[in-house]
């Protein structure tokens, strides 16, 4: 027993010889000739797996105690770059070291292995040696310290900054600091660097610890660079494409310099490494879409500069069309976008043709970048809500639509559609390049739809009718006619006829009336003149005539105004005439209408003025008499007070009347008029501006209260019956028995407010939500 | 000071005399135009009747057209234009 026991002494000693580890070092003289004697033993004794798996353990607890707190008590926060850059160096040194001495060990230990044939794997693995790096792996990031990014991260970058200038600018000479390392030129590290850098990362990849120690602050480190690059390159630009420059810089700077980590140091990966090539190839996918995302969000945060530059910024939008197929970010761009526009486009401060403007680049735009219209739609909804709140969108829209020359794109998207009609109009969409709407579309709207809407439907859209457009510009035309003394009737009547194929022919037949009125005018006119006593009449001024079809015009503001009897005199004769010219029909004169041209002479001084009837008539007056209270001009002209003593106005600032006392207006007269005529000359253009401006027409408004009117007695009818009842059951019951009158279409929200007036002028009650006749 | 009005052009509209705002056929204004026409006007005259009725001259000789008898569609009475 005693014998054995003393033998098994020996045996254990010369185990221990053999594996040093189980007395917790590692250095031994075993050579393999001696092991191969030690093996005999173990195996004769028949512990072969005992004394394996006894050696793992101890392994195991020696990786735990020495080596990973020494490789990770390297790991200390610093704030230098170059310093943390040396301790990473010397961690991963030393434990490249100290993992090496284990090769010994692990040499006898496989041939221990091998004679166990119980193929039972070690740590997962199939043979010791990934075995025991798996278990380094497993033990070093069992104790993961908090912030061990921090070193790694100044590794990286201090060497990241060697590559960057490497390839970006290989003449330094003129500086006197390296920028690759940031020392004197005289004493560059840059060499040295990138040797250390290559034996790090070789190392680092020999452990098969590089992915998962450096892979997270590799990710971080290089989007960071991704990001700034980007920011430094694109911001501010929009009229060039990033795109094709940005992925060729990930492709040489960036790819090369990761290459050079996975493959220590060769600019190309040997082609038989599989896995190499893998995780590059992983990698570069994970960053090229890094790549577009970043471009795309900041294109987006751009988004509105450049729609506001657009088409200049179309290299941009080109931009940003081909990112939103690689990136998932098309709901952002909805969103970021309607905001930008809410906070920067949609607030009283901007004027209306402003808003306009934008609206349409950003109907260009987006069309552009989405031919489907979807984003579109979604983006621009409360540009459209908030227009429809604006008094005065119409009559911008329905303006820069006609207007002449320059800057007007609606005129030019005008003719332009009606090139595009001239052209081929139904031509088949060619089936094979179909594509499904995008995911975010409402499926209850027509694709189509969506497509064909061009930049005018799109504004007149906006009212959800082509009516109130019409209407509007038939207001315009009728101010431009009555105010042109000389109209230019062929221009209107192009512009006419591209409104037409744009609105249809009914919508616009009142317009061309209008225009024929005109037209006509002038040849009833002419043969006027030929009649006798207009002749002579006209000997001391000539007389015309604008003479309209009245259920054409829209209607007039109704405006009272005695003329002077020399005027009426000739108006008179001017309608017998015509009642001659053409049987059975006769004129009624608009007073206030129309335009007058007199000379006036004060002093020595000629004025030759173009005046509204109503201001020659109040300078007529004042020639026969120089002075006039309101009063006495209001028996004369048959004028509100208020109104004259508002129009009044013009002839004051043309220094022509004083007003000396209240309501006591008196001619000024000789050379003092001439004074005050220069002195106030600027005034003059001022006032007679806002004079022209006005609009002689009634507003949509009032023309839409006047239609609604229709409904009253309806309205009436119904409250008589029921006595009380809601606004819809209102509008329902007027959509059942009232919707037969023509032009009459009424929303939900009109009827609101066309009661709503009511209920103030006391015609009805409002209780409770329901209407109600007021009691008599 | 001394005024001397060189042109007055003055603003009127058109109307037909006649006793009635609309044509009793198609009722529409007489100032306006029959249904058919785009143009009012010399485009669409009225025609009066000896029974003293007028309508548009396109709406009464449509009527014409479709009855057997020529009468006035108001009164009944022959219709006979009067070339007044």
């Amino acid at each position: 027993m005693s014998n054995k026991k003393e033998d098994l002494k020996i045996y254990w000693n010369k185990i221990n010889y053999a594996f040093p580890i189980l007395n917790d070092t590692i250095f031994t003289d075993c050579s393999i000739a001696e092991y191969e004697e030690i093996q005999q033993i173990i195996v004769g004794l028949g512990i072969q797996i005992k004394i394996r798996d006894l050696v793992f353990v101890h392994i195991e607890k020696y990786l735990r105690q020495h080596v990973a707190p020494s490789f990770w008590s390297k790991f200390v926060k610093t704030e230098e770059d170059v310093k943390g850059f040396q301790l990473f160096k010397s961690a991963v040194n030393d434990l490249y070291d100290s993992v090496s001495q284990f090769s010994g060990i692990l040499e006898r230990l496989t041939i221990l292995n091998n004679s166990c044939n119980d193929s039972k794997p070690i740590y997962g693995e199939k043979d010791v040696i990934s075995g025991f790096k798996q278990l380094v792996r497993a033990t070093l990031l069992a104790q993961l310290p908090l912030d061990f990014q921090v070193i790694i991260n100044n590794f990286y970058k201090v060497s990241f900054n060697v590559f960057d200038y490497e390839y970006e600018n290989n003449d330094m000479g003129e500086d006197v600091m390296c920028n690759g390392c940031l020392n004197e030129c005289s004493d560059c590290n840059c060499m040295y660097i990138v040797k250390v850098f290559h034996d790090t990362n070789r190392k680092l990849m020999e452990l098969q610890l590089l992915e998962r120690l450096t892979g997270q602050v590799l990710t971080n480190f290089i989007q960071m660079r991704i990001e700034s690059h980007i920011q430094k390159l694109c911001t501010g630009t929009f009229d060039v494409s990033h795109i094709e420059f940005l992925e060729n810089w990930l492709n040489t700077n960036v790819m090369s310099w990761l290459t050079r980590i996975y493959c220590s140091g060769s600019s190309k990966p040997s082609p038989d490494d599989s896995n190499t090539l893998n995780a590059i190839s992983k990698f570069k996918q994970k960053l090229s879409y890094f790549l577009y995302h970043s471009y795309t969000k900041l294109r987006i945060d751009q988004l509105f500069n450049i729609i506001i530059e657009y088409p200049d910024s179309q290299p941009a939008v080109d931009d940003i069309k081909i990112c939103l197929e690689k990136t998932d970010l098309r709901s952002t761009l909805c969103k970021s976008l309607q905001s930008a526009l809410e906070t920067r486009l949609l607030h009283p401060g901007v004027n209306t043709p402003d808003i306009l403007t934008a609206y349409v680049t950003t109907i260009r735009a987006l069309r552009h970048l989405d031919p489907s219209g979807v984003i579109l739609e979604t983006v621009t909804k409360p540009v459209r809500n908030y227009l429809r709140n604006r008094d005065d969108t119409v009559r911008s829209v329905v303006s820069s639509l006609t207007e002449e020359g320059a800057g007007s794109e609606l005129a030019e998207e005008l003719v332009k559609f009606a090139a595009e009609a001239d052209g081929d109009s139904d031509k088949d969409e060619a089936w094979d390049e179909w594509n499904p709407d995008p995911v975010d579309a409402d499926p209850t709207v027509d694709s189509s739809d969506r497509r064909a809407n061009d930049i005018i439907s799109m504004l007149v859209n906006v009212y959800g009718s082509k009516e109130l457009f019409v209407n509007e510009y038939r207001t315009l035309l009728a101010d431009r006619l009555l105010a042109q003394s000389a109209i230019n009737t062929e221009k209107e009547i192009k512009y006419l006829e591209l409104l037409k194929l744009r609105f249809g022919e009914s919508q616009l037949h009142f317009c061309e009336v209008m225009l024929k009125d005109i037209s006509d005018s002038k040849r009833i006119n002419a043969l006027i003149q030929q009649d006798k006593e207009i002749e002579t009449l006209n000997r001391k001024f000539t007389s015309n005539a604008m003479i309209l079809s009245a259920q054409f015009w829209p209607p007039f503001k109704d405006e009272s105004l005695e003329l002077p009897e020399e005027i009426k005199r000739h108006l008179e004769a001017y309608t017998k005439s015509f009642e001659a010219l053409k049987g059975n029909r006769t004129l009624s004169w608009k007073p206030h209408l129309g335009n007058v041209n007199i000379e006036i002479e004060i002093g020595e001084k000629k004025l030759d003025l173009t005046v509204s009837p109503f201001n020659a008539t109040l300078i007529l007056h004042f020639q026969d008499k120089p002075e006039w209270t309101l009063d006495e001009l209001h028996q004369v002209m048959k004028v509100p007070v208020t109104i004259l003593r508002r129009k009044i106005t013009y002839w004051q600032s043309m220094g022509l009347i004083t007003e000396k006392s209240t309501d006591l207006f008196v001619l000024v007269d000789g050379s003092d008029g001439n004074k005050a005529n220069v002195a106030t000359n600027q005034v003059q253009e001022m006032i007679c501006e806002d004079d022209e401006t006005e609009s002689v027409m009634a507003s949509a408004h009032d023309q839409r209260e006047g239609e609604l009117q229709v409904f009253w007695s309806y309205i009436v009818g119904m409250l008589t019956n029921l006595d009380s009842l809601p606004l819809d059951r209102i509008h329902q019951m007027l959509k059942m028995f009232a919707s037969q009158a023509p032009g009459t279409e009424c929303s939900l929200q009109e009827l609101r407010q066309f009661l709503d007036t009511k209920v103030r002028t006391h015609q009805l009650v409002y209780q409770g939500g329901m209407y109600k006749l007021p009691k008599t | 000071m001394k005024v001397t009005i060189k042109s007055w052009t003055g603003v009127a509209t058109w109307r037909w005399v006649a006793n009635d705002d609309n044509c009793g056929i198609c009722r529409m204004p007489f100032d306006s135009c029959c249904p058919d026409c785009k143009l009012p006007g010399d485009d669409c005259p009225l025609v009066w009747g000896t029974c003293s009725h007028c309508f548009h001259i396109h709406c009464i000789v449509k009527w014409l057209h479709s009855q057997p008898q020529q009468q006035c569609p108001m009164c009944r009475q022959d219709w006979k234009f009067n070339n007044k």
